[in-house]
C-alpha cells in the first residue's frame, strides 16, 4: 500500500470526537438506566397469570428483540411526531428507542436469572416459615440479580455499540462526528480508525470485567 | 392524521426486492462466517502465542466495536489501504462475513470448552488415538452444544444487516426508507419494514428456543 498517513486534521479535531464520545457516553448511561428499570418492571409483569399484562408485554419484548435495531430508531424519530404530534429533538428520540431496546433484552435476562433459582429455595422459605414478600426480597431476588449482572452488562455494552446507530438520525455522536470528520478532511483511514479505537477503548475493559464477574459469580453461587 | 395503508400493494416489488438484497447479505456472510469462525475458534485454542492472540485481539475487536464503524472502515479504508477497487457489493460482503467470524468463532470455542475432561481422558482409556478423539469424540459433540448460539448469531447477523443502508447498498431498511422519503407517508411504510423484519425475525428467534430446548434433552440424555 502506499498510503501517506496525515494525522494534522485528527490531531485538531481531537476535542470534537470527545465532545461526541461525551454524547455517546450519556445515551449509554440514561438507555442503561431505562432498560434496567423498565426492563425489571417488564420482567416481573411477565411472570403475573393475568393474559391482559403479559400478552402485551410479550408483543413488546419480541417485537424490540426481533427487529433490527436502525428501523427502531428511524421509525422513533419519523413516526412518534405523526403519530403522537410531539416534537422531541433527534437525541431523545434515540434515547428512547436505545432505551426502549434494551429494557427488552434486560426483561428477558431478569426473567432467566429469576428461573434459574432452583425450586428447592422456594420450599426452603416455605419451610422456615418465610411470607411471600419475603421470601421474593430476601431469597429469590439477590440470588436472581446476582445472576443477572453479567447479562444484564453485557447488554448495556452492546447498547454502547448500537447507539452508534443514532449517528444516522444526525445525533452527534461520536459516530456522527467521525463521519463528518472524515468526509470532511478526506482522511476516512486516520479518523475511523480512531473513532474505532475509541469505542473499543470503552467497550473492552468493560467485556473484561464481565468475564471477571462471571467467574465470581459462579463462584459465589456454588458455595 | 388518516393512516392509508393501502398504497403500500403498490410498493410491494420493491420491498420483496429490497428483502431479497438483505437474505443475499445474510446468507452469504452466514456462510463464510461459519467456516472463518470455525478456523478463528481454532486458532485460539492453538499454543502458538502469535497466532493465539491475534486471533484474540481480532475477535475483541470485532465484538467491541459497533458494526456501523466495521462497516464503514471496510466500505470507505479497506480500499485505500490494499489499493484495490472493491465493489460496494464485495466490501459489504466482507465486512459482514469479518463480524459474523468474529462472533461464531465465540460460538465454537464455548462449545469446544464445555465438553469435560473426562470425555478426553475416556479416550485415552479406550487408546484411541488423538485425531479419532478430536473428529469423532469432541467434534460432534461440540458442534452439538454450537447449534443454539450459532442460530441466535444468524437472529443477530439479519438484524444487524439492516446497516448496510447507511451505505447505499439497496436492502429492505434502504428501499423503505427510500419510498417514506419519496411519497411522505414514513409512518405506514416504515411500520411495514418493521412488520417484514418481524416476520422473518421472530420465527427464527422461535426456532432457536426450540432447538436450544430440544438439544438440552439430547445433551443430558
Amino acid at each position: 500500500m502506499n498510503y501517506d498517513f496525515s494525522w494534522f486534521h485528527v490531531e485538531r479535531a481531537f476535542p470534537t470526537l470527545l465532545e461526541g464520545l461525551w454524547v455517546t457516553l450519556e445515551l449509554t448511561l440514561w438507555a442503561n438506566i431505562i432498560g434496567l428499570v423498565l426492563g425489571f418492571i417488564v420482567a416481573i409483569g411477565m411472570m403475573s397469570k393475568i393474559k391482559v399484562i403479559t400478552w402485551p408485554l410479550t408483543l413488546y419484548i419480541e417485537f424490540f428483540r426481533c427487529t433490527p435495531a436502525l428501523i427502531q430508531l428511524v421509525w422513533f424519530f419519523f413516526c412518534v411526531p405523526i403519530l403522537f404530534n410531539v416534537w422531541w429533538s433527534a437525541q431523545f428520540m434515540g434515547l428512547l428507542a436505545l432505551g426502549l431496546n434494551l429494557a427488552a433484552f434486560n426483561s428477558e435476562a431478569y426473567r432467566a436469572a429469576i428461573q434459574a433459582i432452583p425450586e428447592s429455595h422456594t420450599d426452603a422459605s416455605t419451610a422456615l416459615g418465610l411470607n411471600g414478600l419475603q421470601r421474593i426480597f430476601f431469597v429469590i431476588l439477590p440470588q436472581a440479580l446476582l445472576l443477572a449482572m453479567p447479562v444484564l452488562i453485557t447488554n448495556g455494552i452492546g447498547i454502547f455499540q448500537q447507539s452508534a446507530l443514532v449517528a444516522l438520525i444526525s445525533v452527534e455522536d461520536l459516530m456522527y462526528q467521525g463521519r463528518y470528520l472524515s468526509s470532511q478532511t478526506f482522511r476516512p483511514i486516520e479518523t475511523l480508525t480512531l473513532v474505532a479505537l475509541m469505542y473499543f477503548a470503552v467497550s473492552f475493559p468493560v467485556s473484561l470485567t464481565v468475564t471477571y464477574l462471571e467467574r465470581r459469580t459462579k463462584r459465589l453461587l456454588a458455595t | 392524521m388518516a393512516l392509508d395503508f393501502a398504497f403500500l400493494l403498490d410498493f410491494r416489488w420493491v420491498l420483496l426486492k429490497g428483502l431479497w438484497t438483505t437474505l443475499q447479505f445474510v446468507t452469504l456472510a452466514l456462510v463464510i462466517g461459519l467456516v472463518w469462525g470455525f478456523v478463528l475458534s481454532l486458532f485460539r485454542t492453538s499454543s502458538n502465542w502469535v497466532i493465539y492472540s491475534l486471533s484474540t485481539i481480532y475477535v475483541e475487536f470485532f465484538r467491541g466495536t459497533p458494526v456501523l464503524i466495521q462497516l464503514f472502515w471496510i466500505f470507505f479504508c479497506l480500499p485505500l489501504f490494499l489499493d484495490v477497487n472493491l465493489s460496494d457489493f464485495t466490501s459489504v460482503v466482507i465486512a459482514l462475513s469479518l463480524y459474523s467470524g468474529a462472533i461464531t468463532s465465540e460460538s465454537f470455542r464455548a462449545a469446544l470448552k464445555s465438553i469435560e475432561s473426562s470425555q478426553h481422558d475416556a479416550c485415552i482409556a479406550l487408546g484411541l488415538p488423538p485425531t479419532v478423539r478430536t473428529l469423532f469424540v469432541i467434534l460432534p459433540q461440540a458442534v452439538l452444544r454450537a447449534i443454539p448460539n450459532l442460530l441466535s448469531n444468524v437472529v443477530s447477523l439479519f438484524k444487524e444487516s439492516a446497516l448496510v443502508s447507511a451505505v447505499g447498498m439497496a436492502d429492505l431498511m434502504y428501499v423503505g426508507q427510500n419510498i417514506a422519503n419519496n411519497v411522505a407517508r414514513p409512518v405506514e411504510i416504515l411500520t411495514a419494514v418493521a412488520l417484514i423484519y418481524f416476520a422473518i425475525g421472530f420465527p427464527l428467534t422461535r426456532a432457536v428456543s426450540f432447538v436450544e430446548a430440544r438439544l438440552l434433552k439430547v445433551v443430558k440424555a
